[in-house]
């Protein structure tokens, strides 16, 4: 027996009139609506892959010949730190969280993440830091000292004026961001899923989110402590972590930085490998074979993650003894990916999918990938490192497994669910033209630069002599560049064309199986009328006679549902903020303590004394006007 | 839209709840567990630089001076016991204990956050003298300001309660601030014995 | 060719062959799973995926190929470890020298039991083919690294740390290498050159460059000797015999014997010297040499001065 028609109407006015932004200006600053969060966070990094491609472009430039004077030594080493920041900081892992913060919520059938304002707040942090990077870059004071600012050369001594508090401080607000996206990801995970979503029927996608998750909280406060608590402290307050001739050590940054920047790739890595599942498993109209392997895979991938850092350092003088169990981790790695690989060429084995544009951003994703990864295990060993290491080889590896393993499946989701959030499809036609630049082109760059790096040719360079014989691999790879910003004009032109011209997509336009697919394409504020009642991993692939659901959430207020964490048994209705000014004027409070404190203590006390006000407010306005309370006390009895 | 068959009715459903069962609490354990791991990063830096030293403090650097840290330790632990009785007030909604004890609570954490000042000055050594110097300032201003932080929100939780009547669910948070405070104690005991007392064992 | 593809070194080799094997197999691994993939997507199954058989035949060609990844991997784990203790000989080295990093140069010291016979250069390391070469590796200033790929892996220089390198250069030649930490400013422009010599050659050179110093016979040259003296260079440079003994700028006892100036910067030629010396902002922007300006006749002796430090 469903729902009759005319209640649905009525509940779905009531809810859209307490679920909706307020309206114009005020409704934009305010939102902490999940959806428009994360589609600004997707917006905003996509302008930075822009931002970084341009400044990559640039680079390339002035690399095609040997002694060019396109570019000279201070702007390069500003790009190429830019260049870094940007990508690894500002787009590769808001985009990948942004998926998250998106589609989490949806596919475990929650109207929102588990706290919206904290999640605005994240959004406008990550904006400050976007602003701050890139009027610095503008006004000649962009970081120069590399995305990995290595001391002393970071230091005060060496790196005098700002350019490198720029970083530190970019480098402090991605990290707040992150962090505060990962909670959320992790709590509304974990206790706001559909009834009957136990733990084994998640969806691979938010597996792979758990699990960076968790990955965010213990990396990205190693990273914080590095640029924030000591290379800052160093430069600002004249303390000696660094400093040899007091005791402090060079190598301690290293370790501290790679503790983070090892998982930092996974963090970027692990997402994408979460997108492939529901694509393969929509178009070839099957499960995924080795759900349980699947997860264990991904679950192990993220403790080796942790265990691997060292690789960054092996050209060091630390023991070699210690440098062999980083080589062994480093390979071992290897086996958990390889275990998703397989997995998902069984689940394609004789499937006879339908090779739509998502599919063949999964397959780049199998031909790219593998190529990183094997030559990822190459540097894994110590001694092949040493020739390797700081070349081009490497910089063709992380590309290949960043290009090839982040952002061909990022492309893949991107076009697949499109649809949903925007109610149109991209046009196919324009996605396969994408398809095929992109992957040329990543590898007409890419691959020649594994020859220059073992020919010699270090990383960070501005220019070469002709001798090197360096030039002709230089030229080609540059021409590579070209074809790939061809392949993202198309994806842009595509875009642009399609999100009010594309063909309607409907609710579910690819039959697929996951419950953002219940919904309508855009999805209404409060996402799910009622909430699913879920009994296996493929909700939609299971329901024949209506989607169940669980009424009795209000229409008066924002009002969620809260599960056990393991059996998805429900538990309590949680009541969420209303839109608040709060976390955006937070984000700017934080922003002026943390870019004040580069020049002078005053904005800091300042700064902090405008932070109490924004956190009172916060504090008043947790509660809603009208609710109505059912208390759980301790004997178990509920008292209204 | 699809047809909707609904199973079940969740309308009896509590809306506030307490300890692990309830969102916020889950947003203070992610937040002490990020902090808390932040200061353990700082920790092992701290004794990774202690490898470059044949002396710990290094020559000409005195010891850290026990008296005042160890006074604000008894204080510290001393502390737990309001922040214990205002979550027991808390869970069972006795609205009078809850703002007695945070008042208790408030009165002591006050000394507490002021002896802190000394108790930086008493490592006996400037942050910019050289990395002991650094090391053990950032160990202990960083736990310094969680403990500002705590204790501004166990006075604002207070000044509410005061101020304007708080719904059912503040209970709930005023609980969690509790388990925060424990936190913040806890976690203060390596830390007092690793700078405080270390020195002087090794 | 200055490239690791081209090994002159017993320890270039090993990483040269370790290196051929992980293409090789690499190679064949990445072609096989690009054809599983490809192949997956154009069959058509013949058992149902979902059934017993389906799952089963599935599980097991997986477990095979992660068991058969995991050998490959252990295999080439224990390659690596063999490969490392290889290269792990460092007994009776016959040369021993101490290079330290500087932005953007390098400082090279010859370290001899004799004081006397102690040498301090820059940029051009010289060695005798066929013995154990020591490198001990330090840094002035920031990180750099040390690495000529015909010869040895990379070793970082790191300020605090004092670390060795070994190797042995099988055949004579000139053998180029380049900083490989990024230093700041000019770390793009930071090279120096080993050059290997027959024993009896390297003998030779070890000794003229230990050979006490002379006073300019030419009057040009000692004119230049003059302007050298009194125009600011001593503030940084050594001139072995002279009263300049500054070590902020790399040593100039023997310029006139290496190919190139300004850490590889430029070939040792006449001009490239008067051009440099009159304005090194322009070859190398941000190097810590200011231009000195001087006049024609002036710059001309110096030159020829410069020209007999051997």
């Amino acid at each position: 027996m469903t729902l009759p028609a005319d209640a649905i109407d009525r509940d779905a006015v009531e809810l859209e009139e307490v679920w909706r932004d307020p309206p114009g200006i005020w409704g934009w600053f305010t939102t902490t609506n999940h959806k428009v969060i994360a589609k600004r966070y997707i917006i905003t990094a996509f302008l930075m892959f822009i931002a970084g491609g341009i400044e990559a472009g640039l680079m390339r430039a002035q690399l095609m010949r040997p002694g060019n004077t396109l570019v000279g030594p201070d702007r390069y080493n500003q790009l190429f730190t830019t260049h870094g920041t940007t990508m690894m900081f500002l787009f590769a892992v808001p985009i990948m969280t942004a998926m998250g913060l998106y589609f989490v919520p949806l596919m475990v059938g929650a109207r929102t993440v588990a706290f919206p304002r904290l999640n605005a707040f994240g959004y406008w942090t990550y904006v400050v830091a976007v602003v701050f990077l890139y009027v610095s870059l503008f006004v000649n004071t962009g970081p120069d000292a590399g995305w990995f600012a290595y001391p002393p050369l970071s230091g005060p001594e060496y790196s005098p004026g700002h350019r490198v508090d720029v970083w530190a401080q970019v480098v402090t607000f991605t990290e707040i961001a992150a962090l505060v996206a990962a909670v959320n990801v992790i709590v509304t995970t974990f206790k706001m899923r559909a009834p009957g979503m136990s733990l084994n029927r998640i969806p691979l996608f938010v597996w792979a989110q758990l699990v960076v998750a968790f990955m965010i909280i213990f990396a990205m406060p190693a990273v914080a402590v590095g640029s924030t608590l000591m290379l800052a402290a160093d430069r600002a307050l004249n303390m000696h972590w660094f400093n040899p001739a007091e005791g402090g050590d060079a190598l301690l940054w290293q370790h501290v930085f790679w503790f983070f920047g090892h998982p930092e790739v996974y963090i970027i890595f692990l997402p994408a490998l979460g997108f492939i599942t529901p694509i393969i498993e929509t178009f070839t109209e099957r499960p995924l074979f080795g759900y349980s392997a699947v997860v264990l895979a991904n679950i192990t991938t993220a403790f080796f993650a942790f265990g691997l850092w060292v690789h960054h350092m092996f050209a060091t003088p630390i023991p070699e003894v210690g440098q062999s169990l980083f080589t062994a981790a480093s390979m071992l790695i290897t086996i958990p990916t390889a275990v998703q690989i397989f997995c998902w060429i069984a689940t394609l084995w004789g499937s006879r999918p339908r090779l739509a544009v998502p599919l063949l951003f999964v397959l780049g994703f199998f031909f790219t990938f593998v190529n990183g990864g094997i030559t990822g295990v190459m540097l894994a060993s110590v001694a092949f490192d040493k020739q390797a290491h700081d070349t081009f080889f490497v910089v063709a590896h992380l590309h290949y497994v960043l290009l090839g393993g982040g952002v061909m499946p990022l492309f893949g989701a991107l076009h697949f669910w499109f649809p949903k959030v925007t109610g149109r499809l991209l046009n196919e036609r324009l996605g396969k033209w994408q398809f095929w630049l992109f992957i040329t082109g990543v590898n007409l760059t890419f691959f020649p630069m594994h020859i220059l790096g073992l020919n010699g040719m270090p990383r960070r360079v501005y220019t070469y002599l002709p001798e090197t014989g360096w030039g002709p691999l230089n030229l080609l790879a540059t021409v590579g560049a070209v074809i790939i910003v061809l392949s993202v004009v198309v994806f842009l032109v595509n875009v642009a064309k399609s999100w009010k011209g594309g063909e309607i997509a409907g609710d579910n336009p690819w039959n697929s199986s996951g419950l953002e697919w219940a919904v309508p394409s855009p999805p209404p504020s409060y996402s799910f009328l009622h909430t699913p009642f879920v009994t296996g991993r493929h909700p939609l692939w299971e329901t024949t006679d209506g989607l169940p659901v669980v009424t009795g959430l209000s229409v008066h207020e924002r009002q969620v549902l809260v599960t056990t964490t393991f059996d998805a048994v429900p538990d309590y209705r949680h009541s969420m903020p209303s839109s608040s000014i709060w976390p955006m004027y937070l984000a700017l409070c934080m922003g002026l303590v943390f870019i004040g404190s580069i020049f002078s203590p005053y904005f800091v006390l300042g700064g902090l004394g405008i932070s109490l006000l924004g956190l009172v407010g916060w504090a008043w306005t947790a509660s809603n006007k009208r609710e109505e309370e059912r208390v759980a006390l301790p004997d178990g009895a509920v008292e209204a | 839209m699809n047809a909707m068959r609904p199973v079940s009715d969740v309308t009896e459903l509590p809306t506030v709840t307490f300890g692990s069962r309830s969102l916020m609490w889950w947003g203070t354990l992610g937040f002490m567990t990020i902090e808390g791991w932040t200061l353990a990063i700082l920790v092992v830096s701290y004794f990774y630089l202690r490898q470059n030293f044949d002396a710990w403090p290094p020559l000409r650097t005195p010891n850290p001076s026990l008296l005042v840290p160890t006074i604000n330790l008894v204080l510290m632990l001393v502390s737990v016991i309001p922040a214990w009785l205002t979550q027991q007030a808390a869970k069972k909604l006795d609205l009078g204990g809850v703002k007695r004890w945070l008042i208790v609570s408030t009165v002591v954490a006050i000394p507490i956050v002021v002896l802190r000042w000394w108790e930086l000055w008493a490592i006996n050594t400037r942050w910019d003298t050289n990395a002991y110097g650094s090391a053990a300032w950032t160990v202990v201003g960083f736990h310094t300001s969680l403990l500002v932080l705590d204790v501004a929100d166990t006075i604002g939780l207070l000044l509410f309660y005061l101020i304007r009547p708080m719904p059912l669910k503040s209970f709930s948070d005023t609980a969690d601030n509790s388990f925060y405070w424990y936190f913040t104690v806890g976690i203060w005991i390596p830390v007092y014995l690793i700078i405080y007392v270390g020195p002087r064992i090794a | 060719m200055h490239s690791a593809f081209d090994p002159h070194s017993p320890q270039a080799r090993a990483v040269a062959h370790l290196w051929w094997w992980m293409f090789g197999v690499g190679f064949a691994i990445w072609m096989g799973v690009t054809l599983a993939m490809l192949t997956s997507i154009r069959r058509r199954d013949a058992t149902e995926p979902d059934s017993e058989e389906g799952k089963n035949v599935r599980g097991h060609t997986l477990a095979i190929y992660v068991g058969a990844t995991l050998v490959v991997l252990l295999v080439f784990l224990g390659y690596d470890f063999a490969v490392g203790r290889s290269l792990a000989e460092r007994s009776a080295p016959a040369v021993k020298i101490l290079v330290t990093g500087h932005q953007w140069w390098w400082e090279l010291e010859y370290e001899d039991s004799v004081p006397s016979r102690r040498m301090i250069t820059a940029n051009e390391i010289h060695v005798p083919t066929g013995q154990l070469i020591e490198v001990k590796v330090r840094a002035a200033d920031v990180i750099h690294s040390f690495w000529a790929p015909n010869l040895q892996g990379k070793r970082d220089l790191i300020p605090g740390y004092l670390s060795t390198v070994w190797f042995r250069a099988d055949t004579p030649g000139v053998y180029r290498g380049q900083c490989a930490e990024f230093c700041g400013l000019e770390h793009a422009k930071m090279a120096f050159y080993v050059v290997a010599q027959p024993p009896a050659a390297y003998a030779a050179w070890r000794a003229a460059s230990s050979a006490p110093h002379t006073p300019p016979a030419d009057s040009i040259a000692a004119t230049g000797q003059r302007v050298f003296l009194s125009s600011g260079c001593p503030l940084c440079h050594t001139i072995a015999g002279t009263d300049a003994r500054a070590t902020v700028g790399p040593s100039l006892s023997h310029l006139a014997s290496r190919m190139t100036l300004a850490a590889g910067t430029l070939e040792n030629t006449r001009e490239n010297l008067m051009s440099w010396i009159v304005n090194p902002q322009a070859l190398k922007p941000g190097v810590h040499m200011p231009p000195i300006p001087l006049k024609p006749a002036e710059l001309s002796a110096l030159v020829t001065y410069l020209e007999t430090l051997k």
